[in-house]
């Protein structure tokens, strides 16, 4: 159950670092950073 | 230039097709959904728990279901949308589509591979080896093969119409490939994937949909960041050119 444990960790930092990675590219790309 | 600009403009506007183009509710909706999934999917007893058949030490594997299959589900919608695009530039000839095709047919690759490699992981643990020449795993591979050429194709055209109409052609004839060796081939000769799995429990079946839910909308999240990315980029290659 441990291991359980310790993936579902691993699996929600993952997600919120993918997801925060996301909103970063989003705003980014919504204030037209990209094009410096 | 001026001409420059608009494609830059629609670059940035084009993805609004599928969504607003500031972080709208369903991104930030999507937070906490899809933690309540991963939470729900380690928390509850797997789908296959109570089946004699499999014992109890491949319990926990199971749990790779809830992500697996939703992989496979948004390789299908993805390569769906590329067909979309793809026949959509037939008809109006615009680069945008023929970007918005390789884009979609980009992701639903990357999610082919996901799945691919998930259920391998799966088949080592179930079925003793990560290969085992199943239908379903035959049938993905036929799938990322397809897609490899699809890929090809495009790199080995330089004329930008030239590439866009053969890969549109080429997405024609996705048309039957994505659902033969999806839903057709697998289930024509036995398999050692599961006929089907027990999720008569309503949390299994809550957290399962949820899954499937939560992909999609992250694959169309990330479908419109890719687009914003390659159209902006391709407008500005068309400018410097």
């Amino acid at each position: 159950m441990n291991g359980n444990y310790i993936a579902m960790a691993v699996a929600l930092l993952g997600w919120v670092g993918l997801f925060f990675y996301l909103v970063r590219l989003d705003r980014r790309f919504r204030d037209g950073e990209h094009e410096g | 230039m001026e001409h420059t600009e608009t494609m830059v403009e629609r670059g940035r506007s084009a993805p609004s097709v599928l969504g607003s183009s500031g972080l709208s509710w369903w991104k930030w909706a999507l937070l906490p959904a899809m933690g309540a999934m991963i939470f729900g999917s380690f928390h509850l007893s797997t789908p296959m728990r109570d089946q004699a058949a499999f014992e109890a030490r491949h319990n926990d594997a199971f749990r790779i279901v809830y992500y697996h299959v939703p992989m496979a589900w948004v390789t299908v919608v993805a390569y769906f949308t590329s067909i979309w695009f793809g026949i959509r530039y037939l008809r109006t000839r615009k680069w945008q589509d023929d970007e918005r095709a390789v884009t979609a047919a980009g992701l639903g690759t990357a999610f082919c591979v996901l799945a691919t490699l998930s259920g391998s992981v799966f088949a080592k643990i179930a079925w003793g080896a990560y290969w085992n020449w199943d239908p379903r795993q035959v049938s993905i591979v036929m799938l990322l093969l397809i897609y490899a050429s699809y890929f090809t194709l495009r790199g080995a055209v330089t004329t930008d119409s030239a590439r866009g109409n053969l890969s549109a052609v080429y997405s024609l004839l996705a048309v039957f490939a994505v659902p033969f060796f999806v839903f057709i081939m697998p289930r024509m000769s036995p398999s050692l994937h599961p006929a089907r799995m027990d999720m008569s429990a309503w949390p299994h079946k809550v957290v399962f949909l949820s899954s499937f839910l939560c992909f999609t909308v992250l694959f169309f999240w990330m479908l419109q960041l890719a687009l914003r990315v390659h159209l902006a980029r391709r407008a500005r290659q068309r400018e410097i050119v």
